[in-house]
């Protein structure tokens, strides 16, 4: 072995590197800004779930409330009723509502906690709190009958349930439904891209440019020739995770599948875009941990995007991936159809996403060329 | 005789460099014009503005009797790149296919027998050698029957032998009434053209047929008139 030629191989390398400022910038600052994503995402408190309470005073009803009003784990909020608090859930104003009634005829008190379902974290947080709300509220509860002797504190019986869900979705159910568009979103992007840029370095593209094809129908066309393969990926995919992974689903799995088809739309324009900024399907691959990975961790796919430092919410609120997300969240696990705002919101800013993408890629056709 | 090209004071630059500076231009209806210069002389580049593919930044570009630039008379206008652009994971003749249908027709079958490609038509394209994809190039910018053919340097990498034929194709082309235009930097190739120009630094240094150009520089051979003509411009 020659050391001469083997460093010429290393010095010929390091000088590449040198005259390629993008992948330095890719190897030297990527991995900051991801894990610095990761930090911000990660390391913050656990969230204090906001929690509606519905008490019927008596005087261990009284305690307990009080008791969780002075809880850290928790933000509440007296309720005159169960119908409002109820209502006040399903609108997103409450992450879970407890009922405090009187101690039936049995001696027990039966608290009600209900927890909208779709937020593991949240699902354990609040029936944690009762628990630890009627510990301290039972220890400090020794009131006397009139005659001085001691009254044996009631049985405790609470009862949890969750409004959307069966009530023990895992994982997998809760992560399942967004990743079906990751994973659609993510493939797309790359296979675009990828075939877009071999029609700008191949020199194909400047050859349609002096054909009598408008940008716009270069765009168009391979848009409807990625719907078709997303539309046979859309499928695969959703019936795998339905079929075959038993993913939870309370909504339209037509619905689920025109999202997806939004989504891969967005993924083919955002493809044809960022490939002119790239000089080489090498370069066009490195967008990957710059583009499509903090969009990933900015979805709230992982971690809720309210749960996001402020500043950082403003971000996830410009990413395509983020309302996809959400909708994809609404329609699997709260059975939400079109006729739901949160949904409407969702599906309509893909479609504004997607129509800004297929003008901003038509546009670096003319860039490209002119 | 009207003219299939008009170009008047074209001028481009891309920042510091000067591609094209004051062109005029003037290649007749139905002749073979050889555009003959070294690398970097701006041929490409006029080449590229005849299609609308360079906005020139002054001067007047008409062809076809268009004004350039105009998307509709790119549908009689064949195009051939300097390098062979083609989809290499498509067959010959779905290559040819898809500019026929980009370009509103054309005679698939006749396109690859003026190549001799046709026995290879349902070869992938990544299987060709160099001198086949340059070949199939060439029937994918001629498959619409086009009244302007722009040819950059299409007989680079070509043996001698094709050479001569893809010469005698064009001038048949011509003959059926074909404009062509032909970039060089191979001198004694372009003495198969009807005028030729010589272009260096942007500019067109002298314009003729090739005995024109030999008595202008008054010499015997064109390498050396390109020689004589260029010292004499600078």
């Amino acid at each position: 072995m020659s050391l001469r030629r083997t460093f010429a191989i290393t010095t010929r390398l390091l000088a590449q590197f040198r005259h390629d400022h993008r992948t330095l910038g890719i190897l030297f600052v990527t991995p900051l800004l991801i894990l610095g994503l990761f930090a911000l995402l990660f390391r913050t408190d656990a969230p204090v779930p906001h929690v509606g309470l519905v008490v019927t005073s008596s005087p261990v009803a009284d305690v307990i409330a009080g008791a969780l009003d002075e809880s850290d784990a928790l933000a509440t909020e007296r309720l005159s009723t169960a119908a409002d608090a109820d209502a006040r859930l399903r609108d997103g104003l409450l992450d879970a509502y407890l009922v405090l009634p009187a101690v039936d005829g049995e001696g027990v008190l039966r608290p009600q906690v209900v927890v909208e379902g779709t937020d593991q974290q949240v699902a354990t947080i609040v029936p944690a709190a009762l628990q630890r709300a009627v510990l301290s509220g039972l220890a400090s509860f020794a009131p006397t009958t009139p005659l001085g002797g001691a009254v044996a504190p009631p049985r405790i019986e609470p009862k949890v349930r969750t409004l959307y869900g069966n009530g023990d979705l895992d994982a997998l159910d809760v992560l399942g439904g967004p990743f079906i568009g990751l994973v659609v979103f993510l493939l797309v992007y790359v296979v675009t891209s990828v075939s877009f840029l071999r029609e700008r370095t191949l020199g194909t593209l400047e050859r349609l440019m002096a054909t009598p094809l408008r940008r716009t129908e270069i765009v168009v066309g391979y848009m409807l020739g990625f719907i078709v393969v997303a539309l046979i990926q859309a499928a695969e995919v959703l019936g795998f995770a339905l079929l075959v992974l038993g993913l939870y689903n309370a909504g339209s799995v037509w619905l689920i599948f025109g999202l997806e088809v939004i989504l891969a739309l967005t993924a083919v324009n955002l493809g044809i875009f960022l490939s002119t900024f790239a000089r080489n399907e090498f370069q066009a691959v490195q967008f990957i941990p710059l583009v499509v990975v903090p969009q990933i961790l900015l979805s709230g796919v992982i971690v809720p995007v309210s749960a996001e430092p402020e500043w950082l919410q403003v971000v996830s609120n410009v990413l395509p991936l983020t309302y996809a997300v959400d909708a994809l969240r609404e329609v699997m696990l709260r059975g939400s159809d079109l006729s739901v705002a949160a949904v409407q919101l969702d599906v309509a800013v893909l479609i504004g996403f997607c129509l800004l993408l297929v003008v901003a890629a038509s546009a670096t056709l003319r860039r490209e060329v002119a | 005789m009207s003219a299939a090209i008009e170009a008047t004071g074209v001028r481009k630059r891309f920042g510091d460099v000067v591609a094209l500076d004051g062109i005029d231009l003037r290649v007749e209806a139905g002749t073979v014009y050889g555009l003959l210069g070294p690398n970097g002389a701006g041929k490409t580049t006029l080449i590229r503005s005849l299609v609308g593919l360079v906005r020139p930044d002054a001067g007047d570009l008409h062809v076809l009797d268009a004004r350039m630039p105009d998307r509709e008379v790119l549908r009689r206008i064949g195009y051939m790149t300097q390098a062979a652009a083609l989809y290499a994971d498509l067959s010959v003749e779905e290559n040819v296919r898809f500019f026929t249908r980009v370009l509103g027709g054309g005679d698939i079958e006749a396109a690859l027998r003026f190549v001799d490609l046709w026995e290879r038509r349902r070869s992938l394209v990544a299987t060709l050698s160099g001198g086949m994809k340059t070949r199939l190039s060439l029937a994918c910018a001629i498959v619409h029957r086009p009244r302007l053919l722009l040819l950059d340097e299409p007989t680079v990498g070509v043996d001698p032998q094709l050479r001569v034929q893809l010469w005698n194709g064009l001038r048949e082309m011509a003959a059926g009434g074909t404009t062509i235009l032909v970039s060089s930097h191979v001198m004694d190739e372009a003495e198969r053209a009807d005028r030729l120009g010589l272009i260096h630094a942007g500019r067109l240094l002298a314009e003729g047929t090739v005995g024109e150009l030999l008595a202008m520089a008054g010499t015997d051979r064109l390498e050396d008139a390109f020689l004589t003509l260029e010292a004499r411009a600078s």
